[in-house]
């Protein structure tokens, strides 16, 4: 265990030093809640409080690039050379794992500390338990969310160009096709059949509930529970087993 | 079927790696032992980087079987990774790291003793000339550098079995000579050393014996001395002429009494493998004459491993096609 806290730390290590990109997410953050919400908010007359429901968005969307980033960091250790060498490491294959998903969780705690606190202090409920319910909830779409991008990294070994435009695509249909701006409840049919799809659809709506926004403008939580439990289960289960599929064929990178 | 327990620091038998149709390897069987440097030497796309590959559990075989120290790649590959150390022919990799954090980051994953350690890392620095690179970020290191603090980690690391791919490619030869000590440093403190290159003076200099690799396949191995005695006529005597394309001279050349074999090594080149050099060149001479052909310039050498491969492959070692 002992070698995945180091490889988890000697690949955050250069993130930190000094953490520019961190401080650079807080800003965006802040400058959306500040200014965009705010103004977006006294536009918008169908939800009370849009700017704390855009917010929780903001958060849901800084959850996604994370776990996508964590997902595709395996393709970047196969196209920056470095994955020859992780695979030499006195290591085993699931270790080597466990410390890329470990350092994106790292890297998504570092990210939400101050996008999950202001939110939580915008609604008026910055508790233990509120914070401990919305990460639980939030690593738990982060889980689903790198499984997807592992599993497509197969794609990447044939084409980096194409795995880059599928991805941006696809983030940008997820996102768009979701509730994270906006609820599900005010979607025209064919918006609300592509964002049953979006697995971003379901963690929003389940931390806007834990949160004590109204239900009747969001999704069941029961079923936005049993979605996010299946995403995260068989994206990361095929992603592994993909990844650990590609690792055995990787000639070089 | 199961290999006998393996008495060598490595054994492989019919191992053979495929993508799609095309073999990297084919029912490659060798063995090392310990204690020895083993060189590989091949063309690019030969199998040198896919059989080390293999040997460093990054890669699984198609089919066959290897075992590095007694240890199966396929059912024991991380038993094997604590035993062995890789320095892989491309440095690349971590850019925005010190050279000094990731040999320490390498010293520490790989389990070299905390008391040790700094000290190991600083000679090592100080032996490859990085000491004042240390602290620059690996972005910044030139090709050289960044390919000696590949190497580097073999032997801060001191692996039973280290492997190196192609160790000192982009090195200049005063890097080259360094690294060359430390390998045989290495192996003076018991390491069992697998060197994969294209580079005959490397091979020369390091190489207990020589693996030839041609096209995924086995050719030949054994000490550089006799495999250099195993190709019959002791000179070597390389002709230029200033005629192109004479089949009429290769064809004389050959009848020429000493000669063994002649090889057409370009338009107006030739490589005779004679039994008497002295005796031959002046036959040569006097047969150019006679046909009218100018010598541009005689090379009279002994066989290199160059010529050990082409003996054995019927191609230059250079000619080799980039898999």
């Amino acid at each position: 265990m002992r070698n995945v806290l180091r490889l988890v730390w000697f690949d955050l290590k250069p993130d930190l030093k000094p953490p520019v990109w961190i401080f650079a997410e807080w800003t965006i953050f802040l400058i959306q809640v500040g200014i965009y919400a705010a103004i977006i908010s006294q536009l918008v007359t169908g939800v009370d409080n849009y700017r704390q429901f855009l917010a929780v968005g903001l958060v849901i969307m800084i959850t996604f690039d994370m776990a996508s980033h964590t997902g595709r960091h395996f393709v970047e250790h196969a196209h920056e050379g470095r994955l020859p060498y992780l695979l030499s490491l006195p290591v085993s294959r699931s270790k080597l794992f466990l410390s890329i998903a470990l350092q994106g969780g790292a890297e998504l705690a570092l990210m939400l500390v101050v996008p999950l606190t202001v939110t939580l202090v915008l609604i008026g409920n910055l508790t233990w338990i509120s914070v401990l319910a919305c990460v639980l909830t939030l690593f738990w779409l982060g889980f689903g969310v790198a499984g997807l991008m592992l599993g497509l990294s197969f794609i990447a070994f044939k084409s980096s160009d194409l795995y880059t435009a599928i991805v941006t695509g696809l983030s940008a249909i997820i996102i768009r096709f979701s509730t994270v701006l906006y609820p599900f409840i005010f979607l025209p049919a064919q918006y609300a059949s592509a964002a049953a799809f979006s697995p971003l659809t379901y963690g929003s709506d389940l931390v806007r509930l834990i949160l004590g926004f109204d239900p009747s403008i969001l999704l069941n939580p029961a079923y936005a529970v049993g979605v996010l439990a299946a995403l995260s289960v068989s994206t990361l289960s095929l992603g592994l087993f993909l990844a650990q599929r590609l690792v055995e064929g990787v000639k070089s990178a | 079927m199961k290999m006998k327990l393996s008495m060598y620091a490595l054994e492989t038998q019919d191992l053979t790696k495929r993508y799609g149709k095309t073999y990297a390897l084919k029912n490659l069987d060798f063995t090392m032992d310990e204690n020895e440097i083993m060189v590989l030497l091949g063309p690019n796309g030969s199998g040198k980087t896919t059989l080390l590959l293999i040997l460093a559990t990054v890669l699984k075989p198609t089919s066959g079987q290897a075992k590095v120290m007694s240890l199966d790649v396929t059912t024991q590959p991380t038993k094997i990774r604590q035993t062995i150390g890789v320095a892989f022919q491309e440095a690349r990799g971590f850019w925005r790291h010190k050279p000094a954090d990731i040999l320490r980051f390498h010293a520490n994953v790989c389990g070299v003793p905390k008391t040790k350690r700094d000290t190991i890392i600083e000679e090592t620095l100080k032996d490859l000339e990085l000491w004042d690179a240390r602290n620059k970020l690996f972005m910044h290191l030139s090709g050289g550098q960044a390919k000696r603090l590949e190497v580097a980690k073999v032997f801060v690391q001191r692996p039973k079995f280290a492997i190196l791919d192609e160790p000192t490619s982009q090195v200049d030869l005063r890097g080259k000579r360094k690294i060359w000590e430390q390998i045989l440093k290495l192996r003076k403190e018991g390491s069992t050393i697998l060197v994969a290159t294209n580079e005959v003076r490397e091979a020369e200099y390091l190489a207990d014996r020589v693996t030839i690799l041609d096209e995924g396949k086995f050719v030949v191995c054994d000490t550089v001395r006799r495999l250099k005695d195993s190709i019959a006529g002791g000179d070597i005597v390389e002709l230029e002429t200033d005629v192109i394309n004479n089949q009429t001279l290769e064809q004389d050349l050959g009848k020429i009494e000493g000669t063994v074999k002649i090889t057409k090594m370009g338009a107006n080149r030739f490589k005779a493998y004679v039994s008497m050099a002295e005796s031959w060149v002046p036959k040569m001479t006097d047969l150019c004459y006679q046909n009218k052909t100018r010598i541009l310039s005689i090379h009279v050498t002994e066989p290199s491993l160059d010529d050990v491969f082409l003996h054995f492959t019927g191609r230059a070692l250079q000619e080799g096609s980039n898999a």
